[in-house]
């Protein structure tokens, strides 16, 4: 069996089972535990699983502290946590009558849910979610770009997008980033959302990363440019000591979900 | 040319991962004093330690008349005549004024009974010599900082060093007692000892120095070989370059008043200091030693007695006689000193995290364990403070996370005032970003703050409004957007 004709079986057990067992694997395909876990390698590489103690995960669902006993449930409970922890502090940054860009995905997400406690704000965002839910706030205003709607998730892309994008700009970009390497280059797991994001950049007086504390120190192999492409970090107060300190040190502002404090908001 | 007396080569000294000394040359030329200053941090203090046998050069080489030296201890440098007052007071609390004075002859010259008379008389004719008004009998414990700093200064006088360096000595004293000291610095110059003066006071620069350096980030950036040069070029080479805007700030919106001091004073070192500090701020304070920041914030908390004006809170006139006044009125103060003044040494997390919200676990059968555990849980998790082990003991913990864990604990007992003196002096770096992330956790939920730093660039990147003290009292105020490191420095240095 070929290594392509293996990892797709992989990827569409991965989607079916949402979590896999390195002999399990083994077992069902015949080869090896090294091999397996050689392709999920690749594949992490590839930016569609994360590893684990004992095998993989999507890499959309993955959390801090994760392991193969956990349920499933109980991650995205965790990382769904963690995304409206980043997306409270995100708000803070917003300021009635803004208009802002949010790209597609979890976080942003959240964002957008958050926003219903302002007013004014315009979003310009290419995810399905966020529009739908900016809809559906009185007090705010979204403008959807066009395109083509991935496969694995809803959001627009393509040439289409990136030509309606340039017809705006905005006082602040909210993107995630799916991986901050050791390099500290900022990465995302496809190739148009790397060439949407490059586009906002230039339609966008401030850019702020939004950062899973586990995105830090991983590679989703497109990439967009340096750390100093984005002009804010937001991410977990979880994320790892040593990126936090890199940042800071380069010059960087960090912003992590600190939300200790329980005086009145 | 006369021969330098001493001369620095090239020295190099890894201090720690952030902070070196580099390449420094400097000379020291007889019957001089040779200035020198820059800002907190910049390695001055470092430098001169180095000279006096406390720490040893990474690289580099020292020569004294010429003759290579390496100089491995405090006794070698004593032997090749170098005498170094530092920057606290060291004196022996409960010998007599004469006896401090003379200790360093004492041991050599006149054995162990001491004639207390002789020596008294000696003194006395030292002090008339010098005019100095102390009584030589007295022990030093009766004296006041000042005066103290004159005892060390005649100590350092009568030790007959060819090479004497004061480290900030004029920090904390009066006028008087500057005059005192400057005419001891004369005295020393004229028997021909050579002088390392480090000071931030820039207006004592032309009334005793002669040459003067500028130290920036463990490097000298800048010299000059007379010192008439005005005070703002001597600022701006204290500065030198601005480093870019890294500060995570949220923007908040500032309310009421919650904090107001009028006319506050606590003699010797604050005079009629007044303040306000609203909602949702943050309050920068700075100064330099001995400008009486850290006097302030102690009366702010009830640990150091008023002498005079107000403290409200709101509109309430409040007095604090103890800290637990303080405590009681939602009044939080994260000390400078952590390890003495803040942790619970030896014990756990956890101990160290509620002990200032016990009442919120209080039920008729004593403390609740589980929801103990439960909200520390919650604290040390969301604030990032790792490991996250309740039951770890609080040494092991990195000085970072200690004082995450100090931040926490007052967050915990829901304070609304936090005083933080120096709270990220000497933190690591992921730490001070989850510091600077608390503040803002603080001000966005209601909570104020009162930072006191000597780090410009941590005031000017977190405060809504930066207040510098000096010489006891405001001298300036700045907002946000009008402060500049330039005129908190000078401002600083006016006195």
């Amino acid at each position: 069996m070929f290594a392509t004709e293996r990892m797709n079986i992989i990827r569409g057990y991965l989607k079916e089972h949402k979590r896999l067992e390195v002999h399990t694997i083994s077992e069902l395909l015949n080869v090896s535990e090294v091999t397996v876990r050689r392709d999920l390698e690749r594949l992490e590489n590839d930016g569609f699983l994360q590893r684990i103690h004992g095998g993989a995960v999507p890499m959309e669902i993955e959390t801090v502290g994760i392991d193969i006993g956990q349920t499933q449930d109980d991650r995205s409970a965790e990382l769904r946590r963690q995304h409206d922890e980043i997306a409270r502090i995100a708000c803070l940054m917003i300021r009635d009558g803004d208009v802002v860009a949010l790209l597609s995905g979890a976080i942003n997400q959240a964002l957008a849910r958050c926003l219903s406690r302002r007013s004014r704000i315009t979003v310009l965002t290419n995810d399905i979610m966020i529009a739908m839910e900016i809809g559906t706030q009185s007090g705010n205003t979204a403008v959807l770009l066009g395109g083509s709607i991935a496969r694995d998730e809803p959001a627009l892309y393509g040439s289409l997008t990136l030509s309606n994008l340039r017809n705006y700009f905005v006082n602040r970009l909210f993107i995630e980033l799916d991986g901050v390497t050791d390099q500290l280059q900022l990465t995302v797991r496809s190739q148009e959302k790397a060439d949407l994001i490059r586009e906002a950049l230039s339609c966008a007086e401030e850019t702020v990363g939004l950062v899973e504390a586990l995105s830090f120190g991983r590679n989703a192999f497109y990439r967009l440019g340096p750390a100093t492409t984005v002009h804010k970090f937001i991410t977990s107060p979880l994320a790892s000591d040593e990126y936090k300190s890199r940042l800071f040190e380069s010059g960087l502002q960090v912003f992590t979900s600190v939300n200790t404090f329980e005086g009145d908001t | 040319m006369a021969q330098n007396l001493l001369e620095l080569n090239q020295i190099g000294k890894r201090l720690n991962n952030n902070f070196a000394l580099e390449n420094i040359s400097l000379d020291l030329r007889q019957g001089e004093v040779h200035f020198i200053t820059g800002e907190n941090g910049s390695g001055k203090s470092a430098l001169m330690k180095i000279i006096s046998g406390r720490f040893l050069p990474d690289s580099g080489s020292i020569s004294i008349d010429g003759q290579r030296v390496v100089i491995g201890s405090i006794n070698e440098a004593r032997r090749l005549g170098i005498v170094h007052q530092i920057q606290d007071v060291e004196l022996f609390e409960n010998l007599s004024v004469a006896e401090n004075v003379f200790f360093g002859h004492l041991r050599r010259g006149m054995g162990i009974f001491l004639n207390g008379l002789r020596l008294s008389r000696r003194c006395q004719c030292l002090f008339d010599h010098l005019g100095v008004d102390l009584n030589p009998t007295v022990p030093v414990s009766t004296l006041g900082y000042a005066q103290k700093l004159i005892v060390s200064a005649c100590a350092t006088f009568v030790a007959k060093g060819r090479i004497v360096i004061f480290d900030e000595p004029t920090a904390g004293m009066g006028e008087k007692e500057r005059e005192v000291f400057l005419r001891i610095v004369s005295g020393l110059r004229r028997r021909g000892a050579g002088i390392f003066y480090i000071s931030h006071r820039l207006e004592e620069i032309p009334l005793i120095g002669d040459r003067l350096t500028v130290m920036q980030q463990g490097r000298i950036n800048g010299h000059l070989e007379s010192v008439d040069a005005d005070r703002h070029t001597v600022i701006k080479m204290m500065i030198g370059h601005n480093c870019p805007e890294r500060y995570p700030r949220l923007a908040t919106t500032s309310g009421p008043t919650v904090l107001q001091v009028e006319h506050l004073s606590s003699a010797p070192a604050l005079v009629d200091v007044s303040l306000r500090l609203n909602q949702g701020e943050i309050l920068g304070l700075t100064g330099l030693m001995g400008s009486g920041r850290t006097r302030l914030a102690n009366c702010l908390f009830g640990v150091t007695r008023m002498d005079g004006g107000i403290i409200r809170l709101g509109n309430d006139k409040v007095e604090f006689r103890h800290p637990a006044d303080a405590l009681a009125h939602g009044i939080a103060m994260i000390p400078e000193d952590r390890a003495r003044n803040a942790i619970f040494d030896r014990q756990d997390a956890m101990s160290n995290l509620v002990s200032a919200a016990l009442e919120r676990f209080n039920t008729p059968a004593g403390l609740n364990p589980h929801y103990m555990e439960e909200l520390s849980n919650e604290y040390l998790k969301s604030f990032g403070i790792v490991p996250q082990s309740l039951y770890g003991l609080i040494n092991l913990f990195s000085g970072g996370n200690q004082q995450k864990i100090v931040i926490a604990r007052w967050m915990m007992s829901m304070a609304r005032i936090f005083i933080m003196d120096e709270p990220t002096r000497g933190i690591d770096a992921a730490a001070r970003v989850d510091i600077y992330n608390g503040m803002n956790d603080l001000v966005s939920k209601g909570a104020s703050i009162l930072l006191i730093s000597s780090d410009t660039e941590e005031l000017l990147g977190m405060c809504d409004r930066i207040l510098v003290l000096a010489g006891g009292s405001i001298a300036a105020e700045f907002s946000r957007q009008n402060a500049s490191k330039e005129k908190i420095l000078d401002s600083s240095t006016v006195t």
